[in-house]
């Protein structure tokens, strides 16, 4: 099956920021593993306090979407010290978001992610079916 | 990717790629580099991220790069372009998210000597005083109005409130503030993410250091700028925080949905740019000169804790007096030459440092016969260096590098060396390291830099900026 063993993400190299590839069956797949991607790279010390919150995004096409979810992550991790390792998509579409998150408090994070760039950033189906993001964050 | 053969020779410490190599290039573009660094420009995209940058709509004589030029995203980081008012373009992206990152010296009148007894104890100090702000720590909750507040008025408004004194105005670039800004044109969200931060170092290459003056290279210089051999000193690096990296993120969007209206076609999205003149352009240079101000405002409340951290260690009052302040990371409107003709320019330096000559009007009275002070850092646990500003570095729109510069990624320098072995390394040379994370030492490892020597070596033979100082690390504090 196309996607069953392949990773969720991958950190690519980059001289001084980070570069995340995210792979996803699907678009909501997709964007929920260029999320986890993103959290694992915060190094964050976890504390033992659920943390749930709802998002709306609207964007003019998926590529802008994409970056606005992952800004809007980082905005909420970063104001209200949480990290975020399940999404349920209440709707999905090429430039609408509507969905829960949900995660943990977070006592200290080891990196602070700057922004995330539109820096050779690129949406696109792969031969094996199977949709990747790359994305290149400030650091 | 480009190849030495594509760069043309103008001096030893300068390179052109002509404006015949691609045919969107609007000017040529332009290296400081010298003969024994110039390979490490081949490794990553940088010359390419460079040409780009020749094709922002009114772009003036030429896109520079520093010696210390890696990749960056839409510019390179190190990279300068100067466009002309009020035809050309601002562009979030020739600034960085990190609006307004900068350095800011503090003399102290002790020689190393005297401190040493007691560095341990005053790095302890310092590391508990001067949160990472990325996890427990101090942790001041201004309201938004305070912000605000900040956001307008800058260092003078602290030292109105009783934080500092007259000489942190004076010695600072723009004096702490710069007046454009406007706090309306600052969204809400960027707001919030400011408002526990003032006083945070963050995480990164951001650092405090303890240094002392290991070699002076100009006493005349040296004198003015308050400077001895074996003098202790401590440098601050940090911006604008998570405040500056939100009004960046707006901003990108704003322009980008903005870039269709004026026709501006350019090579990368990153790079998206709108008339300065523009109601977005005009409103993104006043809420960026406002996140510059708090992050000068930053700097300036570092240095407050700074020197609490010292009185408390050493059990009496302590005065740290500033060098300077600069900032590597803005743009800004200034008079320069242009072909015998003086222009208004907004001038991007990314990555790079302004560096005003002697007599320059917008320099502090005290600094009027030797130039701006230039401050470079090193890498973490390297040299650093102090320079003043010449005006053959006119043709560079007086603008110097920023740093060591990068040459590995961060997972290259943890796959090469461990935290342990880099604190390990430096405490053999007599350096205490005070850290939150070993990952985040080992990433900022000096392997994964340039040579400082050699870089500043290109700046001064250049003429971009003469040698005053060389600072070597006694103590390390870094963010996270």
């Amino acid at each position: 099956m196309p996607g069953h063993h392949s990773p969720k993400y991958k950190i690519l190299e980059h001289t001084a920021d980070l570069k995340i590839k995210a792979f996803g069956k699907e678009k909501p797949e997709l964007f929920r593993n260029a999320m986890l991607g993103m959290q694992q790279a915060l190094r964050p010390k976890i504390k033992d306090e659920k943390a749930e919150t709802k998002i709306r995004i609207e964007s003019e096409n998926i590529e802008s979407l994409l970056f606005d979810f992952l800004s809007e992550i980082n905005y909420l991790n970063e104001t209200n010290f949480e990290i975020y390792h399940e999404i349920v998509f209440n709707e999905f579409s090429e430039t609408k978001i509507e969905a829960e998150i949900f995660g943990k408090k977070v006592k200290r994070f080891g990196l602070q992610i700057k922004g995330v760039t539109f820096h050779d950033l690129s949406i696109k189906k792969e031969k094996d079916n199977l949709w990747e993001a790359t994305i290149l964050f400030d650091i | 990717m480009l190849a030495k053969k594509d760069l043309k020779k103008v001096n030893n410490f300068l390179w052109e790629i002509q404006k015949s190599f691609r045919n969107d290039m609007k000017v040529p573009a332009r290296i400081y580099v010298s003969e024994k660094i110039i390979e490490q420009i081949f490794r990553d995209k940088s010359l390419s991220q460079l040409v780009n940058v020749t094709t922002l709509p009114g772009i003036v004589k030429y896109a520079l790069a520093m010696p210390d030029m890696h990749e960056g995203y839409g510019f390179p980081i190190g990279g300068v372009a100067a466009t002309k008012i009020p035809e050309g373009v601002i562009s979030p992206g020739g600034i960085g998210f990190d609006q307004n990152c900068g350095v800011r010296l503090l003399r102290s009148q002790f020689q190393e000597k005297e401190v040493k007894p007691y560095l341990d104890k005053i790095a302890t100090e310092m590391k508990k005083e001067i949160p990472s702000g990325l996890g427990e720590g101090r942790v001041i909750k201004l309201s938004i109005s305070q912000i605000n507040e900040i956001l307008e008025g800058g260092v003078p408004y602290l030292v109105k409130k009783g934080y500092g004194v007259e000489q942190d105005i004076e010695n600072c670039e723009e004096k702490g503030k710069m007046e454009k800004a406007d706090s309306s044109f600052v969204s809400e969200k960027a707001k919030n993410r400011g408002r526990n931060q003032v006083g945070t170092l963050g995480s990164g290459n951001h650092f405090l250091e303890i240094q002392k003056v290991e070699q002076i290279f100009d006493e005349k210089i040296a004198q003015t700028f308050e400077l001895f051999e074996d003098q202790v000193v401590v440098m601050i690096h940090t911006g604008s925080r998570g405040l500056g990296h939100q009004n960046c993120t707006d901003y990108l969007r704003i322009t980008m949905n903005a870039i269709g209206k004026y026709g501006i076609k350019l090579p990368d999205r990153e790079l998206v740019a709108v008339p300065f003149n523009s109601q977005e352009g005009q409103r993104f240079f006043k809420a960026m000169s406002a996140a510059c101000n708090f992050a000068w405002a930053n700097r300036h409340m570092i240095a407050y804790y700074t020197k609490k951290a010292w009185s408390q260690a050493l059990q009496k009052e302590v005065n740290l007096s500033l060098l300077y302040d600069v900032a590597h990371n803005i743009a800004k409107v200034e008079d320069h030459l242009v072909d015998n003709k003086m222009e208004k320019l907004l001038v991007h330096r990314k990555g790079a440092t302004r560096a005003f000559p002697p007599e320059h009007p917008d320099i502090p009275q005290v600094y009027k016969k030797t130039g701006q002070p230039v401050l470079i850092p090193g890498s973490m646990g390297t040299a650093s260096y102090i320079l003043s500003g010449t005006s053959e570095s006119a043709e560079a729109w007086h603008t110097v590098c920023h740093g060591a510069g990068r040459t590995m990624s961060r997972r290259e320098a943890t796959r090469r060396i461990s935290g342990t072995e880099v604190v390990r390394k430096l405490a053999e040379k007599g350096i205490i390291v005070k850290c939150r994370s070993q990952r985040g030492i080992a990433e900022e490892a000096p392997l994964a830099y340039k040579n400082i020597d050699d870089v500043i070596e290109v700046v001064h033979n250049a003429g971009l900026a003469k040698k005053v100082a060389r600072l070597i690390p006694l103590a390390v504090i870094k963010g996270e």
